[in-house]
């Protein structure tokens, strides 16, 4: 290097040390009393600690707002008999007892509706993500006659409450037939209900719960993604399915993991589709069996009521478990593929 | 590309006869050669297959039949082979006058639904972007803030949600014990209503708007709970402004309060749209819904057509309020034009 192109230090700044390569030259400075006065005294600063504040008790109450019935629960599925009448007790028992978990899981088969949730719900999830993958991407992706009204008809099975064909959805799966080709060959019609096939087929054909909204975000997840991604692979020779098997699909993993965690969610704690193909007696139990008092627990006492809210809310709480834990660890995935999926109009 | 040519093409084409050459005709029409638009065409319908024909065996039919019992009345039967069927009476529009006319509640019900729906609304909306806004921002534990907004979504849905409802008031007073017995607490009341009267009456502003606030903010814990949804779709929409914008505004001058109406706001109005839509099929599908409640009564009070028809009402009524909102909204809604 050549010395001559350093250039020269300011006149102001005086030279410490100066050595083969390097130089240290030490500028005139502020005071430091005098830039941590211009940093924190200025109406800039105060301006962003008040904000920082505001925001911060904002939140925390919200939190606080979101979080407190939880916490409530949880406190009260803790309580005895006797706390529910004391008149000194808010909110922390005095008492402490698992007798309504113990009575709950026990004498309400809790293990079962478990099991039997945790299958069920695992399948339909499992169903609706691929599914509901795949006709996302065929909506978004491919221009074809009737691709308008196909979307069309995702957005109305969102709009159509469940309410109002309830009772048409129970008969069509209670007397099932294929345009009379079962009848013809049966001699008649099939009865579906308590069996796990109606919300199979459901979850197969992107019919069950909230599915239109998952078509709809994996659509905009999948128009979101480059054309020409699929082109290049088109030019190398892969086929349409091919494409979508190794490159599209293997993309959007994170998205499926959103739908996965949503369906799997909303299927566990759905009481609609459940009540409504599994009723009966000899029905399978599942969790919105679980609902109710243990036998062991009846009881006549002045805070009856409250005791069995409670109850009803150890229930939840039982029910909301399993959801908690794994939220706890995929909230994260959650998040981000909703974020990603970038819902716009 | 006209799928109805090329499938007579195909037939013309194939000389087997018989369900071998139906399969074969099949098969060639999905994976079979021609131009590449015309392949990607029918591929489009191979990925949306299990939707349509989901749409021809289920729902369509149900859709119809659901339309076709709501002008009908049921009476159970019992079938030639000895097990239990009904029988469907046409009654015309016996079902609709009964929910319209003859039945007290009904229409009161609605007309309340209906309006705490346009109250509800824009609260939640407006709430959501708020918070959104807010959660957008750098600080510290914004990771944790956005998974406890977010966990309402997963966990005060459907039976969680009912048994809630069920338990009604006394919710929060089992963790009290029993309180003072006017039933109020922190939860439930966050402010008393009086006070906050007593000071926007003083302000003049009309008292439609003052009971309007107070019961927004006492109903604050269901908003919260009903727009967790909506606060990620406007972070998926803020994430995607770009900060270029942001830059040039600051380095223009701009103060942030300016920025937000200025660049913020016209590049969500479409997630503002897209929010107030979800809102509102959202709360009206809900089973926590007042009307839905009173429907769902009914339909277990065994009057289930009569639930059935009430359904349809009630969703006309919902199809009028959205098409209504969405011709007047998506004419001042801000699309950016982009490059392709």
């Amino acid at each position: 290097m050549d010395a001559n192109h350093i250039p020269e230090p300011q006149a102001a700044s005086k030279v410490l040390k100066e050595t083969k390569n390097k130089i240290r030259v030490e500028f005139e400075r502020t005071p430091l009393m005098q830039r941590l006065k211009a940093k924190f005294l200025s109406s800039f600063f105060l301006q962003k600690v008040i904000w920082y504040i505001v925001r911060l008790v904002l939140l925390l109450g919200l939190a606080y707002v979101i979080l407190y019935p939880f916490i409530a629960k949880i406190f009260g599925s803790f309580m005895g008999m006797d706390d529910f009448v004391d008149v000194t007790v808010r909110l922390i028992p005095k008492n402490w007892t698992l007798d309504t978990y113990i009575a709950i899981i026990m004498e309400n088969n809790y293990l079962q509706a478990f099991l039997n949730t945790a299958f069920l719900s695992l399948c339909c999830a499992l169903i609706q993500t691929l599914i509901c993958c795949v006709i996302g991407y065929g909506i978004a992706k491919f221009r074809f006659r009737g691709s308008k009204l196909i979307m069309l008809f995702v957005v109305l099975t969102m709009i159509i409450p469940h309410r109002t064909i309830q009772l048409a959805l129970y008969q069509h799966f209670r007397y099932f037939d294929i345009f009379g080709l079962v009848s013809l060959i049966t001699g008649g019609t099939l009865q579906l209900t308590n069996t796990d096939v109606p919300l199979m087929l459901l979850s197969l054909t992107g019919l069950a719960f909230k599915n239109g909204l998952f078509i709809f975000m994996m659509r905009q997840f999948f128009a979101g993604v480059p054309d020409e991604l699929e082109e290049s692979a088109y030019v190398d020779g892969s086929g349409v399915y091919r494409t979508f098997l190794q490159i599209i699909l293997p993309l959007s993993v994170p998205m499926m993991i959103t739908i996965f965690l949503l369906s799997f969610s909303w299927q566990w704690t759905d009481n609609f589709y459940t009540t409504l193909f599994y009723s009966g007696r000899n029905a399978k139990w599942l969790m919105p069996n679980i609902v109710s008092v243990p036998p062991s627990l009846v009881t006549t006492y002045p805070g009856q009521g409250l005791f069995y809210s409670a109850i009803h809310n150890t229930c939840a709480l039982l029910i909301m478990a399993p959801l908690v834990i794994i939220y706890l660890f995929c909230q994260r995935y959650l998040i981000q593929g909703i974020e990603r999926s970038g819902i716009v109009g | 590309m006209n799928n109805n040519v090329t499938e007579k093409k195909l037939s013309l084409s194939s000389g087997e006869k018989g369900i071998v050459g139906l399969w074969k005709k099949v098969i060639s029409f999905f994976t079979g050669s021609g131009s590449l638009e015309k392949r990607k065409a029918r591929a489009g319908w191979v990925f949306v297959l299990p939707f349509v024909i989901g749409l021809a065996f289920i729902y369509i039919p149900v859709i119809i039949e659901s339309m076709k019992l709501s002008f009908c009345s049921l009476q159970p039967v019992r079938l030639p082979n000895g097990s239990a069927g009904v029988k469907l009476n046409p009654v015309g529009f016996a079902n609709y006058y009964e929910a319209l006319f003859e039945d007290v509640d009904f229409v009161q019900k609605l007309v309340g639904g209906v309006q705490q729906l346009i109250f509800d609304v824009p609260a939640i909306v407006i709430f959501s972007l708020f918070v959104a806004v807010i959660l957008n921002q750098k600080m510290l534990g914004r990771a944790a803030f956005r998974a406890i907004f977010f966990v309402p979504v997963i966990l005060s849905t459907g039976l969680i949600d009912s048994i809630s409802v069920n338990n009604g008031a006394i919710i929060d007073s089992t963790s009290s014990g029993i309180d003072d017995g006017t039933g109020s607490n922190a939860s439930t009341q966050i402010i008393e209503a009086v006070d906050i009267e007593r000071l926007f009456a003083n302000m003049m502003v009309g008292q439609e708007l003052v009971t309007y606030i107070t019961t927004l903010v006492n109903d604050i814990y269901n908003i919260v709970n009903r727009s967790g949804v909506q606060i990620l779709i406007f972070l998926a929409g803020l994430q995607s402004i770009s900060p270029s914008i942001y830059e040039a505004c600051t380095i223009d001058g701009a103060t942030s309060w300016e920025t937000f109406w200025k660049i913020t706001f016209p590049m969500i109005s479409p997630m503002i749209l897209v929010n107030a839509l979800y809102t509102i099929i959202d709360s009206f599908t809900s089973a926590s819904n007042t009307v839905m409640s009173y429907i769902d009564g009914i339909y277990n009070d065994s009057k289930t057509v009569l639930a059935t028809s009430m359904a349809w009402i009630y969703f006309v009524i919902i199809m009028l309020i959205i098409a209504a909102f969405m011709g007047i909204f998506s004419a001042y809604v801000f699309y950016q034009k982009r490059d392709a």
